[in-house]
C-alpha cells in the first residue's frame, strides 16, 4: 500500500514535472501576445516525431545529439509559424478568434500529415537512462528521475533567461506592459516571434520527454493541448509562478484520481476542479486581470 | 452589412437551396450531402451568433450538437417519446446544460470561457463512453446503433426518399436562421455591437452583459441541440466518433469561408464546405491534410469570407461610381 | 535638430494631425500648448514613431525619419516619456531603467547614465530594488523621465509630465527640465500646468484642433490675448 502510493507520488512529481515545462511555454504566449495556439499539442507530437526521426539516422545514438538538434529544428519552426500565420493577422478585428482558428487549421494540418507519414501505429522512443533504484517493493526508474531532473532543469534554465538576459527581460517588458516597450525600443514583432519559438520548443521537449514513457501518436497532442490549457487556466493566465503550482496540482490530481477511480475519470475530475477554481477565483490561482 | 441587406440575402440563399431538389431530387447521395449542408448551416450560424455578434468564445459548439443528438436517441429510444418531442426535449436538456456551463464561465475573459467549453468537448467522450454513459443509455464505445426514425403524422421519414426530408430539414433550417436574424436584428444584436466596442462603456449604458451572453448561449445550445435531434434521428445510429477534431475543423472552415459575424454567411460557408468536402473524399487521408491547409489559407488571405469580399466589392463599386 | 512639414497623422479612420508643422533646434526647450484632445500627445508619438499612419515629412538632423519604427529612432537618440509613464509594474527600478538603456546605442552608456540618472534623482538610488507598480505618483513620474534618459537620447519628447503630480512636485519638474536640458539634450515638452516651463521655452506651439494655430516666444504668446489667457493661465 505504501510503496503504491509512493509510486503513485512519484508519477505525478515527474508528469507535473513535464506538464510544468509545457503549461509554462503555454502561458508564456498568451502572456506576452495574448495569442492563444491551439496546435500546441501538434507541436507537442511534433518533439517526438522529430526525435524519432533524428534516431532513424545513423550517427545519432544518444539523447543529447538529439536535443541539440532537435530544439534548433522547433525553434526555427515556431518562429516562423508565428512569423508566417500569426504575425499577419494581429492588426485585423477580431484577431484572436482568426489565431484561434489558423492555429486549429495548423494542427489539423499537422496531425493528419503525421498519420499519413508515420502511419497511426504507436511509436516509441528508447529510454535515455537504464537501470532503476530498488528497495524491496519500491522501484524507481533512472529514466523517470531523469525525466524529472530535465523538466526541471528546462524551466529553471528558461526562468533565468527570464530574468538575467536582455532578450528575456524585453520579454517580460512586452507582457508586462507592450506600449511601454515600445517607448524603450524594444521590437514587439521580434519578441511575438521569439516567445512564440520558445514555447514551441518547450512543449517538444515535452513531447520527446514523455514519448519515452507513453508513445507517440499522431492524435496524442490534444489530450496535452487540453492539459496545459487546464493548467494555465487553473494557475492564471500568463503567470508562469501559477502555472508551475498548477502543473504539479494537475500532475498529482491525474495521478492519484488514475489509481483510485480509473483513468477514465482524471479529465472529468480535472475539470470539476478547474470549474471550482474559477467559480472561485475566475483569475485562477495567481493570475492577474489584464 | 445592414439588416435589410441581410433578409433579402437569406431569402434568396433559402429561395435557391428550395429549388434543388428540382433537379437533385433523383439522387440520393446528392440529397444526403444537402440535408448536411441544412443540418451544418444551422449549427455554424448558431456559433457565429455566439463567436461572431455576442464575441464569446466559445468551442463547445459540436460538443452541444452532440449531446442534443444523443439526448434525443435515449429519450426516444427508452421512453418511448416520439422524435418529434424528443428533438425538442433534447433541445431543452441542451439548453439546460449549456446554462450550467455559461454560469460559471460567461463572466470569465475570452481565453478562459475558449478553455472552458473547449474541455466541454473534450471531456464528453470519455463521458459518453465511460460509466455514466452506459448509465445513461449511450451504449458505450459501441455507440447507438438503431435509433427511432422521425414520425410526423403518422408519415415516417426515410432516407431512401430523401426529397422529403430535405424539406423537414429545410424547414427547420429556414425557421433557425429567421430567428437567428431576429436575435440580430433585436436589441440583443445591438447590445452586443455596443459590447464588441467597448464593454466598459455598455455597461455604463445599462447593458447587463452577463444577462445577455447567457440568453444568447442558452438560445444557440437549444438550437444546436434540437439540431443534433434531428441528425440522429435521420442517420439512425450515433457514435462518439463525431467529437472527433475533423468535424469541429469543419465546422471552424464553414465560418472562415462564410466570414465570423457576417451572417448569412456560415449558410453559404456551409453549403461550400459540405460540398467540397465530399469532392475531396478520394484524396483518402490527404482531405483532412488540405482541410487544414485550406483554413490557414483561406484565414490568412480571406479575412471576413466570403461575405466581406462581397461587401469589400461592394463598396468598391460604390466608389468608383461616385468619384 | 528636429523639422515637421505638413504631417498629418491618423488613428484608424480619425484625421488627427492635419498639416502641422514646427522645428525644434539643436540645444532649445520648445513647449506645445494646447487643449486636451486635439492632438498634442499625438505630435510627440508621431516622431517618436509611436502611430501606426503619419504622412508628411519629419526630419531628425536633416535625415527622413517618416515611417521609422520607435526601435530604430530610440537607437538614433529620439526617446518618448509618456505622459501616462508607461513603465513595467511588475519590475525593480533598476530592472525598468535597464529597459531604458535597451537600445544598442544605449547599452555602451550603461553605467555612465545610470550614474547621472541616480545624481539627478537620488531618491531612485535609494528604491532600485522596490517594483515599481509600489511607487506613489511623484515617484513614478520620475521614474519614467528616468528611464527616457537611460536610453541615451539626444533628443526627448516628454508628454504632460505634471500629470498625476501633487502641486508641490511641479516646480521640481521645471527643476529637472531645466538641468537635463543643460546636459545638452534637446527638448519638446507639452505641459500647461507648470508656468515656470514655459518661461523656460525657447519656442512656444500651441495645437487646436489638429492645427498649429500659434508659433512664436513666449512674450508674443504675452501679447496675444486668447492665449494668454487660456494657456499662460496669467
Amino acid at each position: 500500500m505504501i510503496f503504491e502510493i509512493a509510486d503513485v507520488i512519484i508519477s505525478g512529481l515527474i508528469n507535473g514535472s513535464v506538464y510544468a515545462l509545457m503549461a509554462v511555454g503555454l502561458t508564456l504566449i498568451y502572456g506576452v501576445s495574448k495569442a492563444f495556439n491551439f496546435a500546441y499539442g501538434s507541436f507537442y507530437s511534433l518533439g517526438g516525431y522529430i526525435a524519432f526521426l533524428l534516431f532513424g539516422l545513423s550517427f545519432i545514438n544518444n539523447y543529447f545529439l538529439v536535443f541539440l538538434l532537435a530544439v534548433p529544428i522547433l525553434l526555427v519552426f515556431g518562429y516562423f509559424v508565428e512569423k508566417a500565420l500569426v504575425a499577419p493577422l494581429r492588426k485585423r478585428d477580431d484577431w484572436e478568434i482568426k489565431v484561434m482558428m489558423i492555429t486549429l487549421g495548423l494542427a489539423l494540418f499537422l496531425d493528419n500529415s503525421f498519420q499519413v507519414i508515420f502511419g497511426s501505429r504507436m511509436k516509441s522512443l528508447p529510454p535515455f537512462l537504464e537501470g532503476s533504484f530498488e528497495a524491496g517493493d519500491f522501484y524507481l526508474s533512472h529514466q523517470d528521475v531523469g525525466i524529472f531532473f530535465l523538466s526541471i532543469g528546462g524551466i529553471l534554465m528558461f526562468r533565468w533567461f527570464l530574468n538575467n538576459t536582455r532578450t528575456g527581460m524585453s520579454v517580460r517588458a512586452v507582457a508586462q506592459n507592450p506600449a511601454g516597450a515600445q517607448i524603450v525600443g524594444i521590437p514587439k514583432e521580434f519578441v511575438f516571434a521569439a516567445t512564440f519559438a520558445i514555447s514551441t520548443v518547450m512543449v517538444g521537449m515535452g513531447g520527446i520527454l514523455l514519448a519515452q514513457k507513453y508513445f507517440i501518436t499522431p492524435m496524442g497532442g490534444w489530450d496535452i493541448l487540453v492539459k496545459a490549457w487546464v493548467i494555465t487556466a487553473f494557475g492564471g493566465m500568463g503567470s508562469i509562478r501559477g502555472g508551475l503550482y498548477a502543473a504539479f496540482i494537475v500532475g498529482m490530481l491525474e495521478s492519484f484520481v488514475g489509481w483510485y477511480f480509473g483513468m477514465t475519470w482524471t479529465l472529468i475530475v480535472l475539470f470539476a476542479v478547474l470549474l471550482t477554481t474559477l467559480a472561485v477565483r475566475p483569475q485562477g490561482l495567481m493570475g492577474k486581470w489584464g | 452589412m445592414d439588416h435589410k441587406r441581410i433578409t433579402i440575402l437569406l431569402a434568396v440563399i433559402w429561395a435557391i437551396v428550395a429549388l434543388l431538389p428540382l433537379f437533385f431530387g433523383g439522387t440520393n447521395f446528392i440529397m444526403h450531402i444537402l440535408i448536411m449542408c441544412l443540418i451544418w448551416s444551422v449549427v455554424a450560424s448558431c456559433w457565429d451568433l455566439i463567436m461572431g455578434f455576442a464575441g464569446i468564445f466559445s468551442f463547445g459548439q459540436v460538443a452541444f450538437f452532440v449531446m442534443g443528438s444523443y439526448a434525443s436517441a435515449i429519450i426516444s429510444g427508452q421512453f418511448g417519446i416520439p422524435p418529434i418531442f424528443a428533438v425538442f426535449i433534447a433541445g431543452g436538456i441542451t439548453a439546460a446544460i449549456g446554462i450550467l456551463v455559461g454560469l460559471p464561465c460567461l463572466k470569465l475573459k475570452g481565453a478562459y470561457i475558449a478553455l472552458v467549453t473547449f474541455a466541454v468537448h473534450m471531456i464528453l467522450e470519455p463521458v459518453l463512453k465511460g460509466d455514466i454513459g452506459r448509465a445513461i443509455g449511450t451504449g458505450g464505445t459501441r455507440g447507438l446503433l438503431t435509433i427511432e426514425p422521425m414520425t410526423i403524422f403518422g408519415y415516417t421519414f426515410t432516407t431512401a426518399s430523401p426529397v422529403p426530408y430535405f424539406y423537414l430539414f429545410f424547414l427547420v433550417a429556414v425557421v433557425c436562421s429567421v430567428i437567428i436574424l431576429v436575435v440580430i436584428k433585436s436589441h440583443w444584436g445591438t447590445a452586443f455591437l455596443a459590447l464588441k466596442d467597448s464593454q466598459e462603456f455598455a455597461i455604463c449604458l445599462g447593458v447587463s452583459a452577463f444577462k445577455y451572453k447567457l440568453m444568447v448561449f442558452a438560445l444557440t445550445s437549444f438550437l444546436t441541440g434540437m439540431m443534433g435531434g434531428f441528425y440522429a434521428h435521420y442517420v439512425g445510429m450515433l457514435s462518439t466518433r463525431m467529437l472527433g477534431i475533423d468535424l469541429f475543423v469543419t465546422l471552424m472552415v464553414i465560418l472562415v469561408i462564410g466570414g465570423v459575424g457576417k451572417f448569412p454567411g456560415a449558410v453559404i460557408g456551409a453549403f461550400i464546405t459540405i460540398v467540397v468536402n465530399e469532392l475531396l473524399s478520394p484524396l483518402g487521408p490527404y482531405r483532412p491534410i488540405t482541410m487544414g491547409a485550406m483554413v490557414v489559407v483561406l484565414v490568412l488571405l480571406l479575412p471576413d469570407g466570403i461575405v466581406g469580399l462581397f461587401e469589400r466589392l461592394f463598396s468598391k463599386n460604390k466608389h468608383s461610381i461616385t468619384h | 535638430m528636429i523639422k515637421l512639414v505638413d504631417v498629418n497623422a491618423y488613428y484608424q479612420d480619425f484625421h488627427v494631425l492635419k498639416n502641422v508643422s514646427l522645428e525644434v533646434k539643436k540645444g532649445q526647450v520648445v513647449v506645445m500648448l494646447g487643449p486636451n484632445g486635439h492632438g498634442k500627445s499625438t505630435v510627440l508619438k508621431s516622431i517618436c514613431g509611436l502611430v501606426e499612419k503619419v504622412t508628411g515629412l519629419m526630419e531628425y538632423e536633416s535625415e527622413n525619419i517618416t515611417g521609422m519604427g520607435s526601435e530604430k529612432l530610440v537607437n538614433m537618440g529620439i526617446t518618448y516619456i509618456a505622459e501616462n509613464r508607461e513603465l513595467f509594474p511588475q519590475m525593480t527600478v533598476l530592472e525598468n531603467l535597464k529597459l531604458g538603456a535597451y537600445s544598442r546605442s544605449a547599452r555602451s552608456h550603461e553605467k555612465d547614465n545610470l550614474e547621472k540618472v541616480f545624481d539627478l534623482f537620488p531618491r531612485l538610488r535609494d528604491r532600485q530594488s522596490q517594483s515599481a507598480a509600489t511607487m506613489s505618483g511623484g515617484e513614478a513620474r520620475m521614474l519614467a523621465i528616468a528611464r527616457g534618459l537611460m536610453s541615451n537620447a539626444r533628443f526627448l519628447a516628454i508628454d504632460e509630465p505634471s500629470l498625476g503630480l501633487q502641486p508641490n512636485l511641479r516646480d521640481e519638474v521645471a527643476k529637472i527640465i531645466k538641468q537635463i536640458n543643460a546636459q545638452g539634450i534637446t527638448l519638446l515638452v507639452v505641459e500647461q500646468n507648470i508656468p515656470q516651463i514655459t518661461t523656460l521655452a525657447d519656442k512656444l506651439y500651441v495645437l487646436e484642433e489638429g492645427r498649429i494655430s500659434f508659433e512664436g516666444s513666449r512674450e508674443d504668446a504675452l501679447g496675444n490675448d486668447h492665449l494668454k489667457e487660456i494657456f499662460l493661465g496669467m
